[in-house]
């Protein structure tokens, strides 16, 4: 190959690969509004992405896995989490992650109500964009050992690295979450967080959805009236109803523990109520 | 130099050391905040160091793109430089321009799109930079009417480079939209036009010092071109796999981001061939070491440490971890810090007071300590990337309790990363040891490439 050949090369590949890409971009584009719920797309959206650009969000989580990795990533966050914790977590991050614990806290940002709300609505927005499933959902193996581990020791599970210590004055969707992975015997044995993630125990995720069409339908056999009541129900009272499956019941009566009422106090099930009745 | 309108490239390259330094510190402050607790937390925090770390390599490396420039391509036209005064300006402007946008981002004040955060002034000042910038290189080669080949793609480069910069000054109502054309820039700068402005400067380096014939150069510098953009353009589609694309992005992205080490694997064939063929011996082996390490180490993080996690199946489990952290590092230093600093050290004894012998044991320990330094945090950023996705995505851990078991790679990210920064602290410290001193010399001894002698 002489230069001329190789320039001619490198003009001809380049060419290709341009027009390939360009066209490719072009039919993208007749993709995008139904991949995105572009119609979806109202002024809190883009006022909620002004929020998530202002506060230079970006440059610790990351959104679609593009960000700085040092703090989670938030694409599915709506879907797991209600809006009732995330209004209270952006009020306040510090009443939810300890800082001397996991080492890195989120400061404070003071937004306004109208910010929380847009953010919120963006940050639904764009869990809802069709993204091949994008991040993997974890394949469970151990689920909550960790936690097990921790409490099978003499170790107080309360000294763990992975609980943060919390204060009475904290709200109380945070110490819920602390319940969660610190009631004996420890929830995180049994439930994850994760959507489509189960263990002994059903996943948490849709916790509330879930627990709105069980009471409306009419196979309910409990006496629970509302969404809060219906969790309240099945921890101090777990077979009083039954969630469909093998792996969770046997003979009318449910795996889980029934010693959650005498173990637990009237405030400490208000907060476990608190904090499951945000799981989205 | 035999010109003496090089000299302004000095200046370009000393505003680069001073940013280089820059950027070193506020990646360490970014690194400490890994292992944490943070005191700075409400002074400086993660998102406005981090920022700021990003932003000053992307400036100092252009900074040193343009001197090293300035600086070559009056040899390739033998001639001196259109305007020198405009270069002036320009490094003014620009450097201003860098300044206040750093001072900018310690108050947030920046668009919050990752490496784009440069507010809309600053942008514009960009541009207005870049159109100065290929004006006095267009007038120069115009003026003198001789273009080689390594001159034609270093400015095919840089010319894209300002075209490519277009779509980051636009506004995206749909954030999908918006990451999309992100990449154009990006992407396109770092695995396109960037490539070939350091294919460019490493035709020239490798003519320059180990005096292989050019013909054959050039030659292999069109290939390696064609094999950069045939790859490199469906290559952005890695960029796109789970951002709400269409999913024929991902074989496209998984195919020809396969193909992209090919290019850096020819270019390091390239620079190794040269160095064995090459019949003159420069003195100036320091550069030689720049020059052959940026193709080899461009060829690990970028082209190796790339393909080790952009094919979709794998990329999807990998994808947002500090994986990507590991893969950009090395990346960015490998292909374009490294060919900036094998362009200074080349370029550094005709434009100080240095004694003839340039090769110093201080650059050298500059030069090793930084390759070691660097492999070592590309090595802690790693195993850091395949414990959090082991945690994280397969156990199901979540995100800062997988951190906080992963926390003894952060202590060896900061380890590697401070024995990375004693390399760049030396590297400057022997930069401004010499007195700038612009000795204009007319014969062609200094160079394996006895140049100005006939039009070759």
């Amino acid at each position: 190959m002489n230069k001329r050949q190789s320039r001619i090369f490198a003009i001809v590949a380049t060419g290709i690969a341009a027009v390939a890409f360009v066209g490719l971009t072009l039919h993208s584009h007749t993709r995008f509004d139904e991949l995105t719920n572009a119609q979806d797309i109202t002024p809190e959206v883009t006022a909620g992405k002004d929020v998530w650009h202002k506060y230079n969000c970006i440059n610790c989580h990351t959104l679609f896995g593009e960000g700085a990795y040092y703090a989670p990533d938030l694409t599915k966050i709506a879907q797991h989490r209600g809006e009732a914790y995330l209004k209270a977590y952006m009020r306040d991050p510090s009443k939810f992650y300890d800082e001397q614990r996991h080492r890195r806290l989120m400061p404070t940002q003071n937004l306004s109500e109208v910010e929380i709300d847009n953010l919120i609505t963006f940050l639904d927005w764009v869990s809802k964009v069709d993204n091949q499933g994008w991040p993997p959902r974890p394949i469970m193996v151990t689920g909550g050992a960790v936690n097990v581990a921790a409490q099978g020791t003499d170790k107080a599970l309360t000294q763990s690295q992975d609980v943060r210590p919390v204060s009475p004055d904290n709200d109380p969707r945070a110490l819920g979450e602390h319940l969660f992975r610190s009631a004996t015997p420890v929830c995180t044995a049994c439930h994850s967080l994760q959507p489509g993630v189960q263990l002994a125990g059903p996943s948490m995720a849709g916790m509330a959805q879930r627990a709105a069409t069980t009471i409306a339908s009419p196979d309910y056999a409990g006496t629970a009236t509302d969404v809060e009541g219906y969790i309240r129900e099945s921890i101090v009272a777990p077979s009083a109803h039954l969630v469909p499956g093998d792996m969770f019941s046997a003979a009318g009566v449910s795996f889980m523990p029934n010693t959650y009422a005498e173990a637990l106090t009237e405030e400490q099930v208000d907060q476990l109520v608190a904090f499951l009745a945000t799981m989205k | 130099m035999r010109y003496k309108s090089q000299s302004v490239a000095y200046w370009y390259f000393a505003v680069a050391m001073v940013l280089f330094g820059l950027q070193i510190v506020f990646g360490l402050l970014s690194a400490t905040k890994y292992l944490g607790p943070d005191p700075l937390l409400y002074i400086l925090p993660f998102d406005v160091t981090k920022t700021i770390h990003t932003n000053l390599l992307i400036v100092w490396v252009l900074t040193g793109f343009m001197g090293a420039t300035y600086w070559m391509v009056p040899e390739e036209s033998r001639t001196e430089l259109y305007s020198t005064k405009l270069a002036y300006w320009q490094l003014g402007l620009w450097t201003l321009m860098g300044v206040t946008a750093v001072i900018g981002y310690l108050f947030r004040y920046g668009t919050g799109n990752k490496l784009l955060e440069q507010p809309l002034p600053h942008k514009i000042v960009i541009v207005v930079v870049m159109l100065m910038f290929l004006y006095n290189i267009g007038m120069t080669i115009r003026k003198a009417g001789r273009l080689t080949t390594t001159e034609g793609v270093l400015i095919g480069g840089l010319a894209l480079s300002a075209v490519l910069y277009i779509p980051a000054l636009l506004h995206y109502e749909n954030y999908t939209v918006s990451i999309f054309y992100r990449w154009w820039t990006i992407h396109l700068w770092v695995e396109g036009v960037w490539m070939m402005i350091m294919a460019g400067f490493l035709a020239y380096l490798l003519i320059r010092l180990s005096g292989v014939d050019r013909e054959v150069m050039e030659k292999w510098l069109y290939v390696i071109v064609g094999l950069v953009f045939f790859a490199g353009i469906l290559g952005t589609a890695h960029h796109y796999y789970w951002v709400g694309v269409p999913q024929y992005w991902l074989p496209i992205g998984g195919f020809f981001s396969a193909l992209e080490p090919l290019a850096l694997a020819a270019m390091a064939i390239y620079a190794y061939a040269a160095m064995r063929r090459g019949g003159v011996r420069h003195p100036n082996t320091l550069a030689l070491h720049w020059t052959i390490g940026s193709a080899i180490f461009a060829l690990f993080g970028a082209g190796l440490l790339g393909l080790a996690h952009t094919w979709p199946s794998v990329n999807k489990w990998t994808h947002g971890t500090l994986i990507t952290a590991m893969h950009a590092h090395s990346a960015f230093y490998g292909a374009y810090a490294m060919i900036v600093l094998a362009m200074i050290t080349y370029a550094l004894p005709g434009l100080t007071n240095r004694p003839p012998g340039q090769n110093s044991p201080l650059g050298f320990w500059a030069f090793w300590l930084q390759v070691s330094g660097m492999f070592g945090m590309t090595l802690a950023f790693g195993t850091a990337g395949i414990g959090q996705v082991y945690l994280e995505r397969i156990m199901g851990m979540g995100y800062l309790d997988a951190q906080l078991k992963i926390q003894v790679h952060f202590l060896m990210l900061i380890l590697t990363a401070t024995v990375f920064a004693t390399g760049v602290a030396l590297f400057i410290y022997d930069f401004f040891r010499h007195r700038p001193q612009f000795d204009v010399i007319a014969d062609g001894t200094v160079d394996a490439d006895p140049a100005p002698a006939g039009d070759r």
